[in-house]
């Protein structure tokens, strides 16, 4: 009597359909909300899109949008080399404070709930509703009647130091005193504020690494010098390029490159395939920067299971 | 004699090794990050402030920045506006909450579920999702609106919740978090539990999970942080749909004659996500994934 034939599978063939099974339900999601936004940016781009009511009309034009967007538009290009090297300049300032700020908040003291979250509170505020009303309030204090630009805070950007320093200013402080402050702190500021995010996940990344490791080191006799360098660092590398690529993206999206594509496609000449051309090249600019960072980056970065 | 000698210099305290910094250099960074903090904590004191501020000192000039007379007119004015809005405030509420809720958990269940695998197994064409991802992170919200418009009204999720919630799930930055810090595993953690006997779904949930407790947490403050500022967009059409932010973002909007209520609404807007930061913060402890591990 022969046995009947049952299909068998290896354990490593299981687990790996059991993988595919977990990946799907992100995949598909992923697929259908991200990955084919950028097919249909990267379509529109190719055409000239006329919206009418309800529809659109699309000519196929080829690469027409892009170098109508790089020889011919009056902006285009200052502002995306303007973002490309304020990108540039700001993220390494960023990392930098982010990773001294996380290992400061990260030690125990009391109430450090409350001080790591005076640091991520440039990311709350950043909401609506609290935007508007501190948008309102300045208004109110600077006489009440004129209104003031929305300059103390803009939803994309979160807040804004002349913004803080015009309050200040409300109150009665000197002009002369205040532009010495703008001056030092405002590069400070603008990273502080850009930083929330980035402190939270070296917190989280400071916290993985294991307490045995410093144990180990401790009983060693090795220095908190040493054991930073020779700990501390080396396990948080990955999640030091995890982070440079979030400030890239983070600082790229609010960048004024993205807000030129955005008005000219929800604005004006709505424009929708110019649009698309200019936010696919600026992503294509920004893309490559990336990928040479995090290249350089990972050569120096220790891998645990490599 | 000489016995006596190195009796005594094993018995003489070894020199205090010196673990911490100096006294100056914890001074010094004490005032750094209270400076910091002071300059962080400036809009918030200022919300809190403004909330409790009567209407005449709000308008006073030249203004002042700490409340003489601390009242709670703000919120009950608050509480007015409210009660005599079409919509019943509690709806607005209950709104943010589905919103929220089932956004922050689907979204921390689902990455960190497709995470798991692609960090720990190898599957064909892995290199080239981490790239898409990584790309995909790059089209910002603003500029891809008319594609994902198209998309969201295609799948019939326009002006429900879905339009909202779904696409939070797979957000393609908390994959990428999540996988980030699950590469950081031991494979010989999660080989050991194969070993035991433990499949796919325990070892993700008893392994993975607990040991990337930082990880997920920061996810879920993140996520919650951009759902409770959502106000639905172009999506969410219907009154009744409409989020917590987006009504008290109106009552704000009313503009100077408002300022009472609007102060009162800042803090609430504040403070919900700030506490939730707070919370899930002191939960983030040292986790233990290569404790008793000899490799």
């Amino acid at each position: 009597m022969m046995a009947k034939k049952r299909f068998v599978m290896t354990i490593r063939t299981r687990e790996r359909l059991q993988g595919m099974l977990f990946v799907l339900p992100w995949f598909c999601g992923f697929m259908l909300f991200f990955v084919r936004n950028m097919y249909e940016t990267l379509i529109f781009s190719l055409n000239k899109i006329t919206p009418h009511l309800g529809h659109y009309d699309s000519d196929f034009v080829a690469f027409e949008n892009y170098i109508y967007a790089f020889r011919g538009h009056a902006q285009f290009l200052q502002v995306l080399y303007n973002s490309m090297s304020n990108l540039l300049i700001d993220v390494p300032m960023i990392i930098f404070f982010a990773l001294f700020m996380a290992l400061i908040l990260n030690r125990k003291f009391k109430g450090r709930g409350v001080i790591r979250a005076l640091f991520f509170l440039p990311v709350i505020i950043a909401t609506d509703g609290v935007t508007l009303m501190l948008n309102m309030a300045n208004a109110v204090m600077a006489g009440g009647i004129q209104n003031l630009p929305s300059e103390f805070m803009s939803t994309t950007e979160g807040m804004n130091v002349m913004g803080l320093m015009r309050m200040l200013s409300n109150y009665g402080i000197p002009a002369n005193v205040l532009g010495y402050v703008a001056d030092v702190t405002g590069r400070i500021y603008t990273i502080m504020r850009a930083s929330g995010v980035q402190i939270v996940i070296f917190i989280a990344a400071l916290q993985s690494v294991s307490p045995a490791m410093y144990e180990v080191a401790h009983i060693e006799g090795a220095t908190p010098y040493e054991t930073f360098w020779k700990i501390t660092l080396p396990m948080i590398s990955p999640l030091i390029i995890t982070n440079v690529v979030y400030t890239i993206v983070d600082n790229y999206t609010v960048s004024p490159v993205v807000e030129l594509a955005k008005n000219t496609g929800t604005s004006g000449s709505y424009d929708f395939g110019l649009s698309a051309a200019m936010s696919m090249s600026s992503a294509v600019c920004v893309g490559l920067i990336l990928f040479a960072v995090v290249w350089l980056l990972s050569r120096f970065t220790f891998y645990q299971n490599a | 004699m000489a016995k006596k000698e190195t009796l005594r210099r094993i018995k003489r305290k070894p020199k205090e090794v010196m673990l911490n910094r100096s006294i100056a250099g914890n001074a010094g960074l004490l005032f750094f990050i209270s400076l910091m903090g002071v300059i962080m904590f400036l809009p918030m004191l200022f919300t809190i402030m403004n909330a409790f501020k009567p209407l005449d000192e709000m308008f006073y000039f030249p203004p002042r920045f700490f409340v003489r007379n601390p009242t709670m007119d703000n919120f009950f004015d608050l509480g007015v506006l409210l009660s005599t809005s079409w919509v019943p405030f509690s709806r607005y509420v209950l709104n943010t909450l589905i919103i929220t809720g089932f956004g922050v958990v689907g979204h921390v269940l689902i990455s960190s579920m497709a995470a798991y695998p692609i960090s720990k197994h190898d599957f064909p064409g892995q290199k080239v999702l981490l790239r898409m991802v990584v790309l995909s992170l790059m089209f910002a919200g603003a500029v891809t609106a008319i594609p994902n418009y198209i998309i969201i009204s295609a799948l019939g999720m326009n002006n429900t919740y879905l339009a909202v919630i779904v696409p939070a799930f797979s957000y393609s930055l908390g994959f990428y978090l999540m996988k980030n810090f699950i590469d950081q595993l031991p494979d010989s953690l999660l080989e050991s539990a194969r070993m035991d006997g433990a499949k796919e779904l325990r070892v993700y949930w008893s392994i993975v999970m607990p040991n990337v407790k930082p990880a997920w947490l920061t996810l879920t403050i993140l996520q919650f942080q951009v759902l409770w500022g959502t106000t639905g967009g172009q999506f969410l059409r219907s009154e009744q749909l409409k989020p917590l932010n987006y009504a008290l973002g109106q009552i704000v909007a009313g503009n100077i004659a408002r300022q009472g209520a609007g102060s009162a609404v800042g803090l609430i807007m504040m403070s919900v996500p700030v506490t939730f930061f707070i919370v899930s913060q002191s939960k983030i402890l040292q986790t233990m994934a290569t404790s008793g591990m000899k490799e």
